[in-house]
């Protein structure tokens, strides 16, 4: 490895060494702060670290990683959701006693597993940088001390993935029993070569247990069972960090993987993953009218936008030309990471003093608008995000995902996405309505004790929504660019 | 011939394996997973990937069922317990693995004194393992002890949530 392979490998450096930084810290004295500082430092340069990177890119470095551009954005776009998520993380664990240091190492190397995620051209890459992610999470998702409900959710979260990450495995054995290789360019290059030929099924069979063990982390329809009930248990900011972070690099790595490998030539299995898109977008906005907790209202609805998403895999498939779905690809993702952390955000703001349990359900928020007006407008502006309402990220990641659909032809999927919608706008507008009623309510409601970290962060995130939608330009010219 | 070995090391894993699921008293299960466990390691040996063996063999047949076996033994303590224990571990129990691992046995001593060769053409030495490793997989080793360091961390907070709790009650 030489010194341009280190240069490209640097913000990936930076995070390890913030890891064994932070753990050493820990061993030599317990101090909150101090492990706090470290974390949101480290993440803050691995984003930064992507500017030298970008002068190598593109390099393969060893079979395993590629710095691009792609890889080196969205990289830099989880550190900076890891450094967002830390902050409400220090805002809600204040009233939480304990020992929280943990917390930030497990965060640190959670966010690690995301980039790797990102770069990852190999399946040994992509395996451990999910595996990497997954297993912080789980103690994460478990962290509260008290209470059953996340430890609930970290060992149903634990069994289901330990599940898909073994079909998933099985799949890739398949399709290195078919083909030969691991490496993504290799098996495109094998499939090309007609090697596929000889045992279709066995690809086919592989692919589709692929795509099952990755829908599982995407809470793809049908592999959604877990998502409301782990949403629902995990602490807020973790919750936010799952159905953000993790689910936004699981997608770039499920987009690569179909990008380079060359498995969109099949059309059968694209075919399913238009079912499971619509069956998402369905089920997700119908299931979530029915919900009275913010939590699982927001765990159906990040349900129904990875079936959005999917409608991205199935245009760059389809299309002859896949540069436009990948671009509204890329903007969806980030558009959603943002608008997701902004809405788990607030609900971890809410919560930072309420004991043990969390303010989660419909009624807590009754009020919050007279008595928090900063945190309800920042959920406001999430809300209407999530709903597609112009002038809101979320309005133009939908109209690019709608202008690729139609570039492709994929009526089916536009209805189905129009119906998700229209359904999606109700309950948005029901939690805002409430938010609005002056009723009866135990949150006590605040905001002059939030830290200034969380005051900034909620600042930053309104701007950002309403910036990537009211002037999308600049980072779609530059997502033209990189992709 | 060193098909048919194969294959025998594969139905004895499968029987191993469906034997395990089917027992209802956690003690015999794990008996059969250990034999599951050695026929995959010499399916592993057959293949000529003699270090995948050797794996299999000291971490999955050794130090995680070991300490399965140790757990459950140690939730039986006292009078009762080791009267349950000697139930379970009744002659008649080790039947039906030992004729398993027997197969298992001659097949690995025909291997290695009368046959040469490996089912897939190619022999995997440690010594290549280690060189791939530390080449081109370097940064897999990297990430890998990343992983190691998430669920050590993991393992540790939750631990300590419930000893608090035993010390509390």
């Amino acid at each position: 490895m030489n010194l341009a392979a280190m240069q490209g490998l640097l913000p990936l450096l930076v995070l390890g060494l913030g890891a064994a930084v932070l753990m050493l810290q820990i061993s030599i004295r317990r101090q909150l702060g101090w492990s706090y500082a470290i974390t949101v430092a480290t993440l803050l340069l691995g984003a930064a670290a992507m500017e030298p990177a970008m002068q190598v890119a593109p390099l393969q470095v060893t079979p395993l990683l590629r710095v691009d551009n792609l890889g080196l954005f969205f990289g830099s776009l989880f550190c900076l959701s890891g450094a967002v998520t830390a902050v409400i993380s220090r805002d809600y664990l204040r009233s939480r006693e304990g020992e929280n240091e943990e917390y930030f190492l497990l965060l640190l190397l959670s966010t690690l597993g995301a980039v790797i995620l990102a770069y990852s051209t190999h399946v040994a890459a992509l395996l451990l940088g999910l595996e990497l992610l997954s297993v912080a999470l789980y103690a994460l998702i478990a962290y509260p001390e008290r209470g059953t409900l996340p430890l609930e959710a970290a060992i149903k979260y634990l069994v289901l993935s330990g599940a898909a990450s073994a079909t998933l495995l099985f799949g890739f054995a398949l399709i290195y029993a078919a083909l030969g290789s691991l490496e993504y360019a290799e098996i495109a290059v094998q499939i090309s070569a007609g090697r596929a030929a000889t045992s279709p099924a066995l690809i086919l069979m592989g692919a589709a247990m692929v795509f099952a063990g990755l829908g599982f982390k995407l809470s793809v329809v049908p592999f959604h069972m877990w998502t409301p009930d782990v949403y629902e248990g995990a602490p807020a900011p973790i919750s936010g960090f799952l159905a953000g972070v993790s689910k936004g690099a699981v997608f770039i790595a499920v987009l690569r993987w179909f990008l380079e490998s060359g498995f969109f030539q099949y059309s059968s299995l694209l075919a399913g993953i238009t079912l499971l898109s619509i069956a998402s977008i369905l089920v997700g906005n119908l299931l979530a009218l029915l919900q009275t907790n913010v939590k699982r209202i927001l765990a159906y609805s990040s349900i129904a936008h990875l079936g959005y998403l999917l409608i991205v895999l199935v245009a760059a498939g389809v299309s002859p030309e896949p540069g436009l779905a990948v671009e509204a690809g890329g903007y969806y993702v980030v558009a959603y990471v943002i608008t997701t952390l902004a809405a788990f955000s607030l609900l971890g703001l809410i919560s930072r003093q309420s004991g043990d349990r969390e303010y989660d359900q419909l009624s807590d928020l009754a009020g919050l608008f007279w008595k928090q007006p900063g945190l309800a407008a920042l959920f406001t502006v999430a809300l209407l995000s999530l709903a597609g309402i112009p002038l809101t990220a979320g309005f133009i990641g939908k109209f690019y995902l709608i202008s690729a659909g139609v570039d492709a032809a994929l009526w089916g999927l536009l209805a189905a996405l129009v119906i998700g919608s229209a359904i999606g706008i109700f309950y948005y507008l029901r939690i805002i309505y409430t938010m609005t009623t002056v009723g009866e309510q135990a949150n006590p409601g605040t905001t002059a004790d939030m830290l200034v970290g969380s005051r900034l962060v909620v600042y930053l995130l309104i701007f950002a929504m309403l910036y990537l939608g009211i002037v999308p330009e600049p980072l779609m010219g530059y997502l033209r660019t990189i992709l | 011939m060193m098909e048919s070995l194969f294959y025998m090391a594969g139905f004895v894993a499968f029987t191993a394996t469906v034997l395990s699921l089917s027992r209802t008293n956690a003690t015999h299960a794990l008996i059969y997973l250990i034999i599951s466990l050695l026929a995959v390691a010499v399916m592993f040996y057959l293949m000529g990937a003699p270090f995948a063996a050797a794996l299999e063999i000291v971490v999955y047949a050794g130090a995680i069922m070991v300490l399965f076996v140790f757990v459950i033994m140690m939730l039986n303590l006292g009078q009762a317990g080791e009267q349950r224990e000697r139930q379970w571990l009744a002659p008649r129990i080790w039947i039906v693995p030992t004729l398993l691992a027997l197969i298992l046995l001659v097949e690995m001593a025909l291997a290695i004194t009368q046959i040469s060769g490996t089912t897939s053409g190619v022999e995997v030495t440690p010594k290549e393992v280690g060189l791939t490793l530390f080449g081109p997989y370097l940064l897999a080793v990297e990430i890998a002890s990343m992983l190691l360091l998430a669920g050590l961390v993991g393992a540790y907070h939750l631990g300590r949530r419930s000893i608090d709790r035993s010390r509390q009650s």
